[in-house]
């Protein structure tokens, strides 16, 4: 067991659960899978012998444990059905103004890339940080990061969505 | 803040513009209710009580075969010895 107690874990718990969901469904575009996802990186952070430095260690663990998790179940399910990956489809409007085309263009990217996005401009993480949170160099991250930017500006432009004005 | 090197600003605010559009878009429930913070605590604690289980049970599992192999060949072996006794 790791050396929180159940009402520092409670705390945790709450403060962390719901962005750490959001993240892993936005990622996975599946509730039930990144349910499971997010109490899976929470038992593991239990059962693991995690030091307890700081809420954002811990938090950064949490972060890694789920990326991986994800990364694992794509690997898994890649060559079984790789549609199922992507959130229910949608007819594609040249313009984003409700939140099914939205979802639509953000499930478009890779897996990674989503998670590179999501972690760089909803949580408004570091490059050192997400390096923690992915589990990769922070050189790697850079150079990940400006592809999934250029992907994602490039898939809105493909959708008569003016990126440059 | 993560800083960027290539896109410019107004590329850049575009994407920013579309990211937070995602943060906002509703995430819908599973159906059934997440496990609670207590729920996690508890099956992490038994998980871990079997699992201390199992490494402590784990020698009589390995012995366990290797007696009852041992046992039929010493019983083998008595028989064999004792044969050519039993019948004279």
């Amino acid at each position: 067991m790791s050396r929180l107690d159940e009402a520092a874990f409670a705390a945790l718990h709450a403060r962390t659960a719901g962005a750490l969901r959001a993240y892993v469904y936005r990622v996975v575009g599946n509730a039930a899978d990144a349910d499971d996802i997010v109490q899976e990186a929470f038992l593991r952070m239990l059962r693991g012998d995690v030091p307890v430095d700081s809420e954002e260690h811990l938090r950064r663990y949490l972060y890694r444990v789920a990326s991986n998790l994800v990364v694992d179940r794509w690997r898994r399910r890649r060559h079984e059905q790789p549609e199922h990956l992507m959130p229910e489809q949608f007819s594609a409007p040249p313009h984003y103004e409700n939140d099914a085309s939205v979802a639509k263009i953000f499930a478009e990217l890779k897996p990674r890339d989503r998670a590179l996005l999501w972690l760089a401009y909803v949580e408004g993480e570091s490059h050192e940080e997400i390096a923690a949170s992915l589990g990769v160099g922070r050189r790697g991250v850079r150079v990940m990061l400006f592809r999934a930017r250029r992907r994602l500006r490039d898939l809105l432009q493909a959708r008569g969505i003016p990126v440059n004005s | 803040m993560t800083e960027w090197f290539d896109l410019n600003d107004a590329e850049d605010r575009a994407l920013a513009e579309f990211m937070s559009r995602v943060a906002n878009l509703h995430i819908p429930d599973r159906g059934s209710p997440m496990a609670t913070a207590s729920d996690l605590y508890c099956k992490a604690a038994l998980i871990a009580r079997w699992e201390a289980e199992r490494r402590a049970l784990r020698p009589i599992d390995v012995m366990q075969p290797i007696e009852i192999a041992g046992g039929l060949f010493a019983a083998g072996l008595l028989l064999y010895w004792s044969l050519p006794h039993l019948f004279l």
